[in-house]
């Protein structure tokens, strides 16, 4: 098993825009402190800012894309074709002739991406809520590390998220597109939360509760309970992708 | 050894195998031939855990290719190109190979050595002419040192060098007692190269023996193809 490990590792950081996705998710939250200082400064000096224990943990979120970047293409990397002169022949043929036992290989191929992720994930929290703290010094109450592994612990279950719909889908550009609409530019769930408050529980946004105090939805969902939910929809996908895997020739 | 037993498939509600069955020996170059969409790719495909059968067995030394614990040890198969990530350098793409079976790094340099792709080793799969893609195919394969070789039309597209060099490795390595097993629609390739042949049809085996055997009354092996199979009646424009 570790030896299926250490391919899958050297197998998702030798990829491109595996490394692209590593260091946009490390970068972007900490560049978007500084950019984001005078805007933030003159809120949190007239008080229209919320709570400002959130301050740096917001920032967080945007780097969240590199994330997403490493769980879709851990998969669609295997699922592109490898030449134009023989369309049908895709990376997957040779990862299950090396590792036939799927299970194992899912398994394999998830404890890569949460080692990358966790690894990724700690590096952008701490400078993000680092540099927030040296731009804001006192105005900024310092994180707790219950909060500061929530976060964390929301990157890694996005990420699965996302690697699980891929699997399901068996294409990254679907995949990617459809999450980086969904998280920038309008979550789904967020406009469903406007016909039911149960929204709120949805796989996208409930995460979010674990480590943001002041959300945008009046719903208020205590961190354990969120990241409880949010783990059950990641389980409950995951499981389904392998069910999937297991039946479908490859 | 390769034992195939009564395999069956279909694919969208048509049957693509019918009870294929054949054994491929150790020390003997096998050639699986018949025309293109006979059901040679899906019987190698199942052969090797990838498509999975509505009934029969395909066994590897015995055992299911899926049970193995470090199946490159056992068999090495290179299914049309190298499968390599065109991003990825063929070192990069073997180093992996290796590391999921547990092979020693020292492995890579060593089968890109023997099919002659040292040189180009931090080059990217992408960039790698069709004959370069066989080669790390190949080397794929013999990672894992394995007594049996599984080879879906290897020599397809080719230059005359490369099948060439394709046909002395095949011999030899059977003559080291490997297994090897190849499907092919190019019968003159195969009679050069094989001892034994099986030839399937509309996903049935329609002929199995020696190169001579399956020969039999025919000038040649090609005039016995279209003998047992349906591509006598086919017709082409003179």
């Amino acid at each position: 098993m570790a030896g299926m490990i250490r391919a899958e590792l050297g197998k998702l950081l030798g990829l491109p825009t595996a490394r692209v996705g590593l260091v946009l998710g490390v970068l972007i939250a900490p560049l978007l402190v500084l950019v984001n200082a005078p805007a933030t400064r003159a809120s949190l000096a007239d008080g229209t800012f919320g709570d400002p224990t959130d301050l740096g943990f917001r920032n967080l979120g945007i780097g969240l894309l590199g994330a997403l970047i490493l769980g879709v293409v851990s998969v669609s990397s295997e699922y592109t074709s490898t030449g134009e002169d023989s369309p049908g022949v895709r990376q997957l043929t040779v990862t299950l002739a090396a590792m036939p036992d799927r299970t194992r290989l899912l398994i394999a191929k998830a404890t890569a991406l949460v080692a990358v992720v966790t690894a990724q994930g700690v590096g952008t929290a701490t400078a993000t809520l680092g540099l927030t703290e040296l731009v804001h010094g006192e105005a900024v109450p310092a994180p707790s590390p219950a909060r500061v592994a929530a976060a964390v612990l929301y990157w890694v279950l996005t990420t699965l998220l996302a690697f699980a719909l891929t699997l399901i889908a068996r294409n990254g550009v679907v995949t990617l597109t459809v999450l980086i609409l969904n998280s920038s530019v309008v979550s789904l769930s967020y406009l469903l939360y406007k016909v039911t408050p149960l929204a709120a529980y949805l796989p996208d946004i409930v995460g979010a509760h674990m480590f943001i105090r002041g959300m945008d939805l009046a719903e208020r969902i205590p961190p354990v309970t969120a990241g409880l939910v949010m783990s059950a929809w990641v389980t409950a996908f995951l499981a389904l992708a392998a069910v999937i895997f297991h039946r479908r020739d490859a | 050894m390769i034992a195939i037993d009564r395999l069956r498939k279909s694919k969208n509600r048509t049957r693509i195998l019918r009870d294929v069955s054949f054994e491929a020996r150790p020390g003997r170059v096998t050639g699986f031939l018949g025309p293109n969409g006979a059901g040679k790719t899906s019987t190698l495909r199942v052969l090797l855990g990838l498509d999975r059968p509505e009934s029969g067995t395909a066994l590897v030394n015995g055992r299911p290719y899926a049970s193995w614990p470090r199946p490159l040890t056992m068999v090495g198969a290179v299914l049309d190109g190298s499968g390599a990530h065109r991003a990825r350098s063929a070192r990069a793409h073997l180093r992996w190979v290796a590391a999921s079976n547990g092979l020693p790094r020292g492995r890579v340099g060593e089968v890109l050595d023997l099919v002659g792709l040292a040189g180009d080793a931090r080059k990217r799969a992408g960039r790698f002419s069709l004959g370069m893609s066989r080669r790390l195919g190949l080397a794929t394969a013999m990672l894992g040192d394995p007594p049996i070789l599984v080879l879906d039309e290897p020599v397809n597209g080719l230059d005359p060098a490369g099948i060439r060099w394709i046909r002395d490795f095949l011999r030899t390595s059977a003559a080291e007692g490997r297994t090897v097993l190849l499907s092919s629609h190019l019968m003159g390739e195969l009679a050069e190269i094989a001892d034994d042949v099986v030839v399937i049809d509309h996903g049935q085996v329609v002929a199995h023996g020696t190169v001579a055997e399956v020969t039999g009354e025919h000038r040649t092996l090609e005039d016995a193809f279209f003998a047992l199979t349906a591509e006598a009646g086919r017709t082409w424009p003179a």
